[in-house]
């Protein structure tokens, strides 16, 4: 799109792209989606070198996914990428206390969230 | 039988014990009376070795020892605390059935959520709880500059609306409430949501009427507090599908747990329960 239609519109959809990373404009349902892949190929990399928490180890993360990091946060709204990052680590502890839990018995309920009386 | 009978009589009496067999040997008809004062009297001075050796005779021995710990005594008390244990349990499941019946029946429990709102939709048009009364409505809570969850409940919800409308047209209104009145005025909340459903209707409107709409619906919502202008945050809230009847009173909350499917079957459902008057296309 960008490459077809000469600079003006180039420009136009760096601006875009600017006001997006910088949370000025809410992302439409395109750059939420070129931001999910964008993430999803930066924790691939993550998983790949056993890193966990991106923002603690951040030299190690820099200099094992580079160009992946540079993907996701050019993407992706600075805040998004936080929340991302913290939201990975979250999930990584939460499985793994689930595969304990498992481990020792522990068996697996759905939760219910209507308040309707049961009779 | 009545041998058995007897000789399973407790050792406080065995004096009496030996007294009946023999009577009884004898086929002489006598009522059992007391032992005799003269034996009576003799036993405190019984020797303690005499002690070990309970029984006059070796039938008797054998008896008691076939029958083991057990007595008539014994027997009856285990059948009575059995009856009793059977007849208190009973009882009380009886009791219990009859309480949760009545309790489901007086409605208690149902959690006040919702009420009277006034808010504007992404054409600018003010919309009240009035206005959506007269169908079901389907209400989520969220922001524009949600990251991963509203968006998916946001086409979640768009599903289970289709879902919904193929077999009751017009009988759902599917809401969108912002948690972030100070970003997603009516332009912003119209670009967003006609990319998930073109009947999805948008509400916001200040921040006061916001926060008075999230407390209503019982939500949970945090904005960072100290937010300079132009710079990006995310808000925290709850993330539940509040289903409201005609009246505009709760009936369920639909979370995450619950596949549009299922969440278009439970709506389908409440609305086959309602009696009143329900408004279609």
């Amino acid at each position: 799109m960008g490459l077809l239609s000469g600079i003006f519109p180039a420009s136009e959809a760096d601006k875009r792209a600017t006001e997006v990373r910088t949370g000025a404009v809410a992302p439409s349902r395109a750059e939420r989606q070129k931001c999910w892949e964008a993430r999803d190929a930066y924790f691939a990399c993550l998983d790949a070198h056993g890193i966990v928490d991106a923002l603690k180890d951040d030299k190690a993360a820099a200099r094992a996914c580079g160009s992946e990091s540079a993907g996701f946060e050019k993407d992706c709204a600075t805040q998004w990428v936080t929340y991302f990052k913290k939201w990975r680590v979250q999930d990584i502890q939460k499985k793994a206390r689930l595969k304990e839990l498992e481990a020792q018995g522990a068996q697996k309920m759905d939760v219910n969230s209507d308040f309707a009386p049961r009779s | 039988m009545a041998r058995a009978a007897i000789n399973a009589l407790p050792r406080a009496v065995p004096r009496q014990c030996t007294r009946l067999v023999s009577t009884a040997r004898s086929a002489q008809a006598k009522r059992p009376t007391a032992p005799s004062p003269t034996k009576f009297q003799s036993q405190p001075y019984q020797p303690l070795v005499q002690r070990r050796f309970k029984f006059k005779t070796v039938e008797e021995a054998k008896s008691r020892y076939r029958s083991g710990p057990f007595s008539w005594k014994a027997g009856l008390l285990f059948v009575l605390t059995g009856a009793g244990l059977v007849w208190y349990f009973e009882n009380e499941k009886k009791r219990m059935h009859s309480k949760r019946i009545a309790e489901s029946n007086k409605g208690v429990g149902r959690p006040k959520v919702g009420g009277p709102f006034e808010l504007i939709d992404q054409n600018g048009n003010t919309v009240t709880d009035q206005d959506l009364k007269g169908r079901y409505s389907l209400v989520y809570f969220g922001f524009t500059h949600c990251p991963d969850i509203c968006p998916e409940e946001l086409d979640k919800m768009a599903t289970m609306f289709d879902l919904v409308e193929q077999q009751r047209p017009g009988a759902l209104n599917p809401v969108f409430v912002t948690c972030d009145p100070a970003r997603d005025g009516p332009k912003e909340m119209k670009e967003y949501l006609v990319e998930f459903h073109p009947k999805f209707v948008g509400l916001t409107g200040t921040y006061d009427q916001i926060k008075s709409m999230c407390k209503a619906y019982r939500v949970y919502f945090s904005t960072p507090s100290e937010v300079k202008p132009g710079q990006d945050y995310l808000v925290d809230h709850s993330i539940y599908f509040y289903l409201m009847d005609p009246e505009g009173d709760f009936v369920e909350a639909l979370g995450r747990q619950h596949s549009p499917e299922q969440a278009a079957k439970v709506i389908l459902d409440h609305m086959k329960e309602w009696r009143g008057p329900l408004k279609t296309r």
